[in-house]
């Protein structure tokens, strides 16, 4: 006499990658928060990526896509080494290419290239802004010295929302 | 389903009349007249009475279709009028109890079928749950210890599944996400160990904390986007024990290992994650 219910089932997790999303507005949010040097000032802004995330890169093209940065297209770059032809207003060096700092900061000195990492102590090597994991958040190290080498001027804004490393 | 002449029981006229047209189905009409005899001194104490009616008010509403949500009231009705039947069969023998407890069995048995057209078809909740309750009280009645543990788990596990899956298809619906948690929660209250329950609870925790970073724009501005992580990071959080619980409770759970990878990546602690995505890989090759 009684009904059965239909059988039940599982939901399903999204197959979303929350981590990556956050790292793009922490991106995006940077072009806002320096200032480039004259000669950077045209063309599309270029974001490197130095590295393998497949959905890293997928989350940074949806945001190139929707974004601009002023009224400059916004130029998504993956590359597994520092390319020579290329000139970007951000770099960020993934984890695994972690190694290639040195070489980014001999390269980009004074050339008006912020330098993203994502290595405990990377910020004191060189690179201008570092991911780190902070109360199980993604938090940013900042060096206001290493920006400068580089040629990138900012304000105290990031500097409030930043763990300072100088 | 028969019902009984009145052996024992002063009988009337319109009581005859209605016995007369029941026989011949014509229950509308019955229920004309024995909606008069309930207020007619002579009849309306009479256990035959509203045991006629609670039986031409359910037949009634068995032709307006079963399924009929908009009739419910002659369900409601007949199960009223059976109650009050048996509170006046007074006699020792009792000649009416059997029959209205079929009436109340039949009719605990409508609710039921109701209460999962509400939930499955028209996803009415609230109308649902009350049909559910209205069937648990009936049964109550004729089986005072029947244990209805298996059932509500049934019915909290299915509300929760469907308002949950909802959640997910009309963009993240908070109120439909509310609806899910809340009943999982109650199959939680009755079996802590319920496996269904704490994967779905888990599951729907995990992507609320998801649906905050999917939804949020690239050009917020970082203290508004620590805001936000730390909103996703107690959902994040809220869903960990539950997982926990399905894997504690069965390691070889796949859904629990991989949303566990989940939770962990998304709680930035990649060390847990890479253990569990291990864990994972492991179970598939075996």
């Amino acid at each position: 006499m009684l009904l059965a219910f239909s059988s039940l089932s599982f939901q399903q997790t999204q197959n979303y990658d929350t981590v990556s999303k956050r790292k793009a507005a922490f991106l995006y949010n940077f072009t806002k928060l320096f200032d480039w040097p004259e000669k950077m000032k045209s063309g599309n802004f270029i974001i490197q990526i130095v590295g393998s995330n497949n959905n890293l890169n997928q989350e940074l093209n949806r945001m190139a896509s929707t974004k601009q940065i002023g009224n400059r297209k916004l130029e998504i770059r993956i590359t597994s080494t520092l390319d020579p032809s290329l000139n970007p207003h951000i770099i960020y060096l993934l984890k695994e290419s972690s190694d290639l700092l040195k070489d980014a900061n001999s390269k980009y000195k004074g050339n008006g290239t912020l330098i993203v990492t994502e290595k405990a102590g990377a910020a004191k090597q060189g690179a201008a802004i570092n991911f780190i994991v902070a109360d199980d958040k993604l938090a940013i190290e900042y060096s206001k010295n290493n920006a400068k080498k580089t040629g990138l001027k900012t304000g105290d804004a990031i500097t409030a929302l930043a763990i300072a490393v100088d | 389903m028969i019902v009984l002449c009145n052996k024992v029981y002063a009988q009337s006229d319109s009581l005859d009349k209605a016995q007369k047209l029941c026989n011949e189905k014509k229950y509308v009409e019955a229920i004309v007249l024995l909606d008069k005899a309930i207020s007619n001194p002579e009849t309306k104490n009479n256990p035959h009475t509203w045991h006629m009616r609670s039986y031409a008010y359910l037949q009634s509403f068995k032709l307006s279709g079963n399924a009929n949500i908009s009739k419910i009231n002659l369900l409601d009705t007949s199960m009223s009028s059976a109650i009050l039947s048996i509170k006046l069969d007074v006699d020792s023998s009792k000649p009416y109890l059997e029959h209205n407890h079929a009436f109340i069995k039949n009719g605990a048995g409508l609710y039921y079928k109701l209460s999962t057209i509400l939930l499955q078809d028209s996803l009415n909740d609230i109308k649902s749950e009350k049909l559910y309750l209205r069937y648990k009280s009936l049964t109550k009645i004729i089986n005072s210890d029947f244990d209805f543990k298996a059932r509500d788990i049934e019915y909290y596990n299915t509300m929760g599944s469907i308002f949950a899956d909802l959640y997910m298809k009309n963009n993240f619906n908070q109120k439909q996400g509310e609806i899910a948690k809340k009943s999982l929660q109650k199959v939680l209250e009755i079996d802590e160990k319920n496996i269904s329950a704490n994967i779905n609870l888990g599951i729907l925790y995990y992507n609320q904390g998801a649906t905050l970073m999917r939804m949020m724009d690239y050009d917020v501005d970082l203290a508004q986007l620590d805001i936000i992580q730390e909103n996703a990071k107690k959902l994040f959080k809220q869903s960990l024990p539950f997982m926990i619980k399905v894997y504690e409770l069965d390691p070889n759970t796949e859904k629990a290992l991989e949303s566990l990878e989940g939770i962990y990546s998304a709680l930035l602690d990649d060390e847990k994650a890479n253990e569990f995505k291990q864990k994972k890989e492991a179970l598939n090759k075996k």
